[in-house]
């Protein structure tokens, strides 16, 4: 009898152990997971990426998003095979990197703010023969001041290299620099915490991603479903943002999103995504060729990208937002 | 003969070993080992294109600006400093804590208090220079001055040396070894600081060409700008090495 029972227990163990494996295996074959990339430190801008990945994870889609220092980094980290999708719009690597990786969902568009101080300058005429700062050398920001520049017929006298918009807007604050180019949120404190000081330029319709989703076409087709469901996600998340701001302030509540945000930070939310939706920087569609259009004309025109008679098929890669808008309603 | 033999395998074995590492590095490029890394001819060429169109030239003229700026005000604060150090007990407790804290921080983490206080120009470059490369400076002095052989000064006192011809005529020529070698390392480490400090700070120089051609993916012009550097500081170093055993024979070193 002691046997017996001893055999039963046993019985009972080995079985749950069974069961546990293939239970296990079968979650793990239905789940997939998505190493995402993303080359900036996660802020209130990442807000819409951050809802759809929950979303996306009720659906089976689990996406692990890594911050890197910089989008060199995360493209290199694509380009090497240890992150699967890249945030950001590294056009010049698409181009000269041999193995095909492709663009496939725009996130958002570019959405710059020039700006001077009030006691040197007042228009774009002012500008000629001054020095400006912008971001790096063959970024969007140098590009977009350089299309000012050509249009409203001025040259510069130098263009000085101040990475990242917080560092501007000290900058701008302290004086440092009188001329730049700023962000949304670093525009609205520049306005804030100096309102009579500094004046914004006007800037004509500037079309092009500022950040858009990339990985290899290999990835896109091995794994179809899954970047299918994020698309999905992604395109609600857009699309409802759109139809109202705040209703990213409700989805942060109820996701428990960037719980540890500073009070500062967590007022600029709404201001933020409200300026956004009406600059008509998230798509509805993901962008899809129109988008692709505009980012290689822009990026042409920026010097990131070389020749002439580019081709949308070399860069973008549009059946993973085809088939994902298909199921979107 | 002999001494042909000598000078013939003191070229031929760096040759041998040049050829090795280039040919490594060559298939490294080639197999590859990342989309992103070119092989050794790519970047030679990218090199000479970048040296002919006169950008490498440029990036260098600003770049040793701070690097020159920052060692002139190490070798003469410095050495200063670590023979007042050597000196004087009091200067020794008052700065020996501020030189052994500088030595041990890792700069990229002090790279960004620095733009706080001093913002994004040539001040806050100099700096990144003066904070890598002072300490070695001043340790070196100090220690030199410090490990004065003693039965030198005995010798001297014995004569009635007075105090100015202790330190003039044997502490500082016995120091001196020591203190160039201290120049030397500070000068390596002031290498290091100036291209910390153009990638970290604003991108100028050679680290926007490297910043640069990293962005728009130009890796052989990129790889190109970082081992110009490294040869650069590498070729500079050696020099300063042969110059050190020329001017201070092992006899003088007291080694």
């Amino acid at each position: 009898m002691r046997i017996s029972v001893r055999f039963l227990l046993t019985a009972i163990l080995l079985a749950s152990l069974l069961v546990g494996v293939f239970a296990g295996d079968v979650w793990a074959q239905t789940r997939t997971k998505i190493r995402y990339a993303l080359g900036d430190v996660i802020s209130i801008d990442e807000l819409p990426l951050l809802i759809a990945v929950e979303r996306a994870k009720q659906r089976g889609v689990d996406v692990e998003v890594t911050s890197f220092k910089s989008e060199e980094v995360a493209t290199q980290a694509v380009i090497n095979g240890q992150a699967d999708v890249g945030q950001g719009t590294p056009y010049a690597a698409v181009q000269k990197v041999s193995i095909p990786i492709r663009f496939f969902y725009q996130l958002s568009a570019l959405q710059f703010f020039p700006i001077v101080n009030k006691e040197n300058y007042k228009s774009w005429k002012d500008l000629d023969g001054q020095e400006i700062a912008v971001h790096t050398r063959g970024s969007g920001t140098e590009a977009i001041m350089n299309l000012a520049a050509k249009e409203h017929g001025i040259k510069y006298k130098s263009v000085s290299y101040v990475p990242g918009s917080q560092v501007r807007a000290l900058a701008l604050l302290k004086g440092t620099i009188k001329a730049t180019i700023l962000d949304a949120p670093n525009k609205n404190l520049v306005m804030k915490e100096a309102p009579d000081k500094f004046i914004l330029l006007p800037l004509g319709n500037v079309k092009a991603s500022d950040e858009a989703l990339f990985a290899t076409t290999d990835f896109l087709e091995k794994n179809r479903a899954a970047i299918s469901v994020f698309l999905e996600e992604l395109t609600k998340v857009s699309r409802a943002m759109n139809a109202n701001p705040n209703w990213v302030l409700e989805e942060r509540k109820k996701l428990g999103l960037l719980k540890d945000l500073p009070q500062k930070l967590e007022a600029e939310i709404l201001p933020f995504f409200q300026e956004a939706v009406k600059s008509n920087v998230f798509p509805n569609d993901g962008g899809g060729e129109s988008a692709a259009r505009n980012d290689l004309e822009f990026y042409r025109l920026s010097g990131a990208l070389k020749g002439e008679n580019l081709k949308v098929e070399d860069f973008w890669y549009l059946a993973p937002l085809k088939a994902a808008l298909a199921n979107v309603k | 003969m002999e001494r042909k033999n000598l000078v013939a395998i003191g070229v031929v074995w760096p040759l041998i070993s040049f050829a090795f590492f280039f040919g490594l590095w060559e298939l490294a490029g080639w197999w590859p080992i990342s989309v992103a890394f070119p092989p050794f001819s790519k970047t030679l060429l990218a090199l000479l294109a970048m040296i002919a169109d006169g950008s490498l030239p440029r990036a260098y003229l600003s770049t040793f600006q701070p690097l020159v700026i920052g060692m002139v005000l190490c070798g003469i604060a410095g050495i200063g400093f670590g023979i007042g150090m050597g000196l004087s007990r009091a200067v020794e407790w008052f700065t020996l804590p501020i030189f052994i804290i500088l030595q041990a921080a890792p700069m990229a983490a002090i790279i960004p208090l620095i733009t706080y206080l001093y913002g994004i120009g040539l001040t806050s470059k100099v700096l990144a220079v003066v904070f890598l490369a002072a300490p070695v400076i001043v340790m070196n002095s100090y220690k030199g001055i410090r490990n004065t052989n003693p039965s030198l000064i005995q010798m001297c006192r014995s004569f009635l040396g007075t105090k100015r011809q202790e330190v003039v005529k044997i502490v500082l020529p016995h120091a001196g070894a020591l203190i160039f070698a201290g120049l030397r390392l500070g000068l390596a480490m002031g290498f290091i600081g100036v291209v910390i400090a153009e990638l970290l700070i604003t991108p100028t120089g050679i680290g926007d060409l490297i910043t640069y051609h990293s962005s728009v993916a130009d890796y052989p012009e990129m790889f190109a700008a970082i081992a110009s550097i490294i040869v650069i500081a590498a070729l500079t170093i050696h020099g300063l090495e042969r110059l050190e055993r020329t001017l201070f024979p092992p006899e003088i070193r007291g080694s």
